[in-house]
């Protein structure tokens, strides 16, 4: 299976060019608008036959399921083996694995892997095993009349292996390439860190395999593995296909006659370690140009009473193209093309709460903070009445597919004894559907989901998203790709002396705050401010009114009215003009330098520099923050100590001659317009002379302003 | 296993017309008017039915400088109709108009090229997204999905390839009239709502199927290189700057003259009644109007004079493809090729995977493709080879080219040949028992060959293919002059790595 698989799994990403849909699909909303599809009738459902399984136990021990279908003429049976690699040591993480594979690839006592490959092969059959997590397997399938020579196979594979040094080695050497390998895919690396922190990297569902752990793996563990497990009281073996369960159950009970060994019972798989992990794990991955994300946190199992209430949450969260992450995250805000959310459960141990996704490098914060949004929505009020009906008619309409053919149904049924579930756990789930409120959606969205405690994982280029993480305010930490260490980088902790990168994501995050906040800050989208600028008698003693236009992020214009008329300068951040009643002209990138550096320096953006792409915001000294928009103008931004006010801007400019002036605006006289403290009056200084005061006539925020009126030359 | 191997050999003689003969008795085939082929199987083993419409258009299709364009619509077969996903159409769809009315006036002033004004262009992008934001505000979003989700629709998607684009998911059978209903309107009247969102969500599956997966930047350059004028040299999702721009009426070009009756067949296959299936198809794809059929593809890719080769640096560990040109999938080779993968690259008893990973273990992966990307115009035999840890690109492809040259040397032994064949049968009766998998291989084989028999038929002619057959093949596919190579190498490597 595994050689098949690959090819599968290799082959079908580029055979397939491009898909409309991910990978997860489930439930839907009601429309208002009537529409011809609304007025089908359809008939009931016709019956859902369920087939007859045989189950019976061999006198070894082993059960047995057997169930006829005839349709082709094919045979197929696997036995299910209580192990797994939750039963590995610590030091020899891999063993499991290693022995699933090594007992069909290494052979049984008569013959090797390559004589069972061949034989098996010029018949078109197929005998495979595998461990994994919980449980471990071994597979046959053959053609109808081969079922006799395949059976033996698969009886010496399971009761006889040999495990052959050389496909020991063999398989210990593909799980090296395969570690070599395993930082190469960005999703996978999201989704193995994230289980692995979520479960705990030093507890059996979190720890993975490493070289040295290969290392230790000795063909005389591989063997005491084996024997521990695989004896017949600690199997279920289910046949399905083209034979009469009579002949088949003769047949069975024939070639295990001689097969009697006993082990002690095996324990109880280990409890899962309850202890949230919050914060956000960043691992740098630069050939990328994705964001690669999983956020979420211990599920729940199968069996918990509200099971189909979290799974009608999760639906609307982000389980369909009907679900609210789809909706906003990737319809909306086209931020997207994969975003779901699933409420994860297991049968026997915790699974995991989970959304996932990739958004392009830049819109990584954008995209978290707008899952983050969801997953409050949902804890917050109730669901529509819509939303609770779509979730609930897809899961139960849907439910038909667990029943349509009827391998699925066998293989339900050894689940459910394999884990000691009910075997009418899905009519118990069916009503459990049925019968979910948007009252119980609201409970379990509030007992379940622990934003607190929510780890986040998200890989690929780092310097390009890193910064505006902080906006999210959880610990940040990194995972170094190449050790695969997590490495906590320090919380703004000024006082404990923490990196100056925090210290100055902190300061600034004071004074957005006593300014009147972030939010308000984020929430001004244009500004029109009129002001008069006396110039000191020194320097000319000249009076100028000037309007300063702003539309965010990057839109600036200023209208200067002098004697001989209005000059004005308009700047996107790219291009811009100047004109004057001697003309117009576009700005020469030289002179838009100017333009930039105003843009830097005006207050709302500069204040949110933290989260503006392509600013940054350096510690300079106490109380003072150096920032920079990454095309080469900075500005100094002095904070009041005691009140956290903005106190000073300090920038050089060029001026007329070449020569390059310091400039300090001081600013005074606070007024808060619309939530926000502004200064009425800055005092300017150009290299340590007085050179005017600005004092603002009027400021008005949010004024609709257009760009086309922005951009009008007159 | 001797023994075995003689009863295996006669065997195929008599059981592709075996299988064929009862097949066939659970098939209905019927053409509309218009030319829409409809291929019904019953299987009433469950009441749940498939369904899956092939349209024989894919990205090979898109025209020059607005690649993409393929996959693009397929996203917009998602998003509804006049009807379905509107609250208001009479106001959406003015909307909308004023939507590319606004895009026309910023394409014009675009088009000034160096002499645009910024501050225009400026002005009417954000006049074009308030014109969109108040499009957006008449819809009912993703409606459609959600209606198909509700009524319990299973692994609904959809796929575009180089030559098809595919349309498939289940519903409960007694639901089946409404498949009827939706999949018609979507291609009676399609309506092309949100284009510019949904493009942007086209620009993320780019990132991230190409350009952050290593495979995908190594086959973009691949094929770029092995094809110079034929459209397999594209990725299916085209050119992001291409994609970037495409606009709602090129999506409309493409859907009038590719979305065409003749061009689509659709297979249902489940617990259907091929009656009612019939009756059901008159009554709503009896209106879809019949259209010519789009015209064939002129460009031939010229013959190629030597071997070629590209390299991706990439911090990720080594891969390799190597691909050489083939005949179309309708060449009278199309079974040896089919043939010869099965030798090379088949289970645990291809040569590439004996002799590379296996025994000299310098490969974790090792593998053929007979047709690729697509099969409809000639193309390629494709290998993929993934380095064992601490083995390079180099190594790994000198290897492989010993096992390549050994193969061609020798006649394929007799028994090989009969378990390549017994394998290829077999895993036709396996693939017999999925209602969608059923669905999607009929309407491919009637799509592309004409007749869905051909699922069976091809089975003979691959009895006939004799083992001097297999070696004259490879002799004349696997030569230095119709190969391109190319390898994703450590930036450090790449000196001297790639020989």
């Amino acid at each position: 299976m595994r050689y098949f698989g690959n090819k599968l799994v290799l082959l079908a990403a580029l055979a397939t060019a491009v898909s409309f849909g991910q990978t997860t699909v489930a439930p839907a909303a009601i429309p208002n608008t009537p529409a011809a599809y609304r007025e089908l009738k359809f008939p009931p459902l016709k019956h859902i036959p369920i087939p007859e399984v045989a189950t019976y136990t061999l006198p070894n021990g082993m059960k047995i399921y057997l169930l006829e279908d005839h349709e082709l003429p094919v045979v197929g049976g696997m036995v299910r083996v209580r192990t797994g690699n939750l039963f590995e040591p610590a030091d020899k993480v891999g063993l499991a694995a290693v022995s699933g594979t090594v007992m069909r690839s290494g052979g049984t006592k008569s013959k090797t892997g390559d004589q069972i490959d061949e034989e098996l092969e010029n018949i078109a059959a197929s005998v495979e095993s595998e461990i994994g997590e919980s449980s471990g397997s071994v597979s046959f399938s053959a053609l109808k009349e081969n079922t006799d020579e395949v059976l033996g196979i698969f009886k010496d594979v399971l009761t006889q292996p040999e495990f052959r040094q050389e496909k020991i080695d063999l398989a210990k050497s593909e799980m090296r390439s395969g570690i070599a390998r395993r930082n190469d895919d960005a999703h996978g690396v999201a989704s193995r860190e994230f289980a692995n922190i979520v479960y705990g990297k030093d507890t059996p569902y979190g720890w993975q395999v490493e070289y040295a752990t290969l290392d230790h793996i000795a063909r005389a563990d591989v063997i005491a593995f084996y024997q521990r497990y695989f004896f017949p009281a600690n199997m279920l073996m289910a046949v399905w296909g083209d034979f009469s369960a009579t002949e088949m159950q003769a047949k069975l009970t024939k070639l295990f006659d001689d097969w009697h060994y006993e082990q002690p019972k095996v324990p109880p798989f280990p409890p899962v370690r309850e202890k949230a992990q919050p914060g956000i794990y960043m691992a740098k991955k630069d050939d990328v140009t994705q964001t690669f994300f999983i956020e979420g946190h211990l599920g729940g199992q199968l069996n918990d009473n509200d099971f189909p209430a979290l799974e009608v949450m999760g639906d609307i969260l982000g389980g369909g193209f009907q679900s609210r992450l789809v909706q906003r995250v990737r319809t909306q805000l086209g931020l997207a093309y994969e975003i779901s959310a699933a409420w994860g459960a297991n049968y026997d141990h915790r699974g995991t709460f989970e959304i996932g996704g990739s958004t392009k490098s830049a819109s990584t914060a954008e995209t978290l903070k707008a899952i983050q949004e969801q997953i409050e929505r949902i804890r917050s009020s109730e669901v529509t009445q819509d939303e609770l009906e779509t979730a609930r008619q897809s899961a139960l309409n849907g439910l038909v597919f667990a029943f349509d053919t009827k391998t699925k149904t066998l293989s339900r049924l050894l689940n459910y004894e394999y884990f000691g579930y009910p075997k009418d756990f899905i009519d118990r789930y069916q009503k459990g559907l049925e019968a979910v409120t948007r009252a119980d959606v609201l409970r379990v969205a509030r007992e379940r989901l622990h934003p607190a405690d929510l780890t986040i994982v998200a890989v690929g280029k780092t310097g390009e998203f890193q910064k505006s993480l902080a906006t999210l305010n959880l610990p940040v930490s990194s995972i170094d790709l190449s050790t695969e260490a997590i490495i906590p980088i320090a919380k703004p902790e000024p006082k404990a002396g923490a990196g100056e990168g925090a210290k100055a994501t902190e300061l600034l995050e004071r004074a957005q705050q006593a300014v009147g906040g972030a939010d308000k800050l984020a929430a001004i989208k244009d500004m029109v401010e009129i002001a008069d600028l006396h110039v000191d008698q020194s320097a000319g003693g000249a009076t100028m009114r000037r309007m300063d236009r702003w539309v965010a992020p990057n839109f600036f214009r200023e209208d200067t009215t002098l004697p001989f008329g209005t000059v004005s300068i308009y700047g996107n951040g790219k291009t811009g003009w100047m004109s004057s009643p001697q003309g117009q002209a576009p700005l020469p990138p030289a002179q838009l330098k100017p333009v930039e550096d105003k843009l830097l320096r005006l207050l709302f953006p500069m204040l949110l520099s933290d989260r503006l792409a392509g600013r940054t915001v350096k510690w300079f000294a106490e109380g003072t923050l150096d920032i920079s928009d990454g095309q080469g103008s900075t500005v100094r931004l002095f904070i009041d100590g005691k009140t956290g006010m903005p106190a000073k801007v300090e920038y050089s400019s060029p001026g007329l001659n070449g020569a390059v002036s310091t400039i300090d605006e001081t600013y005074d006289a606070f007024e808060e317009v619309n939530g926000i403290k502004l200064p009425k009056r800055i005092t300017l200084i150009q290299n340590g002379h007085k050179y005017a005061d600005v004092v603002i006539v009027s400021v008005k925020l949010n004024t609709g302003l257009k760009l086309e009126e922005l951009g009008k030359i007159k | 296993m001797r023994a075995h191997r003689l009863v295996f050999m006669l065997l195929p003689l008599t059981m592709a017309a075996q299988n064929l003969h009862e097949f066939e008795k659970k098939v209905t085939e019927f053409t509309l008017a218009n030319g829409l082929h409809f291929i019904v199987v019953e299987r009433h083993e469950a009441p749940v039915v498939s369904f899956h419409t092939y349209v024989n258009a894919g990205s090979v299709d898109d025209p020059s400088g607005a690649t993409g364009i393929a996959h693009m619509f397929e996203h917009m077969a998602f998003k509804g109709t006049e009807s379905i996903g509107s609250k208001d159409w009479p106001e959406e769809t003015k909307a909308i108009d004023q939507v590319e009315t606004v895009y026309d006036r910023l394409d014009a002033e675009r088009n000034k090229g160096i002499k645009a004004d910024p501050a225009k262009v400026a002005a009417l992008e954000s006049e074009l997204k308030s014109a969109e934001e108040k499009a957006n505000s008449f819809v009912e979003p993703n409606l459609y999905p959600r209606i198909i989700e509700q009524n319990g629709g299973e692994g609904m998607n959809a796929q575009t390839s180089w030559d098809s684009t595919e349309y498939f998911y289940s519903l409960p059978s007694n639901r089946m009239e409404l498949w009827f209903l939706l999949e018609s309107q979507r291609f009676i009247e399609p309506v092309f709502r949100e284009f510019y969102k949904e493009r942007d969500v086209v620009m993320e599956e780019y990132r991230m199927r190409v350009e952050s997966e290593p495979q995908g930047k190594l086959m973009q350059a691949f094929l770029a290189t092995a094809f110079s004028a034929f459209s397999y040299r594209i990725m299916g999702t085209g050119w992001p700057s291409d994609v970037a721009h495409l606009r709602r009426a090129d999506a409309w070009r493409f859907f009038h003259e590719y979305y065409v009756p003749g061009n689509i067949t659709l297979g249902i296959v489940g617990d259907v009644d091929p009656a009612e299936a019939r009756r059901l198809a008159e009554k709503y794809f009896g209106p879809m109007q019949a259209r010519p059929l789009p015209p064939l593809l002129h460009t031939v890719e010229p013959p190629q004079e030597g071997p070629k080769q590209a390299e991706i640096e990439s911090p990720s560990q080594p891969l390799l493809f190597v691909g050489y040109k083939r005949p179309d999938q309708y060449s009278k080779e199309d079974p040896v090729f089919d043939v010869i993968s099965g030798i090379l690259s088949s289970g645990r008893t291809g040569l590439l995977y004996k002799e590379l990973v296996r025994d000299k273990q310098i490969a974790l992966e090792a593998e053929a493709e007979d047709t690729f990307p697509g099969g409809k115009y000639p193309n390629l035999f494709l290998f993929f080879l993934a380095p064992a840890a601490g083995h390079t690109t180099a190594d790994n492809e000198k290897a492989f080219y010993q096992v390549l040259e050994k193969f061609k040397s020798q006649k394929v032994d007799a028994a090989t040949l009969a378990r390549v064949k017994i394998k290829t049968r077999a895993g036709l009766i396996r693939r017999l028992d999925s209602n969608p998998g059923l669905a999607g291989l009929l309407t491919a084989y009637h799509a592309i060959y004409g007749d869905w028999r051909k699922l069976f038929t091809s089975l003979d002619e691959l009895d006939r293919i004799t083992a001097e057959d297999v070696q004259r093949v490879a002799q004349e596919c696997f030569v230095p002059e119709k190969r391109t190579v190319a390898y994703l190498i450590a930036p450090k490597q790449a000196a001297g790595g790639a020989q």
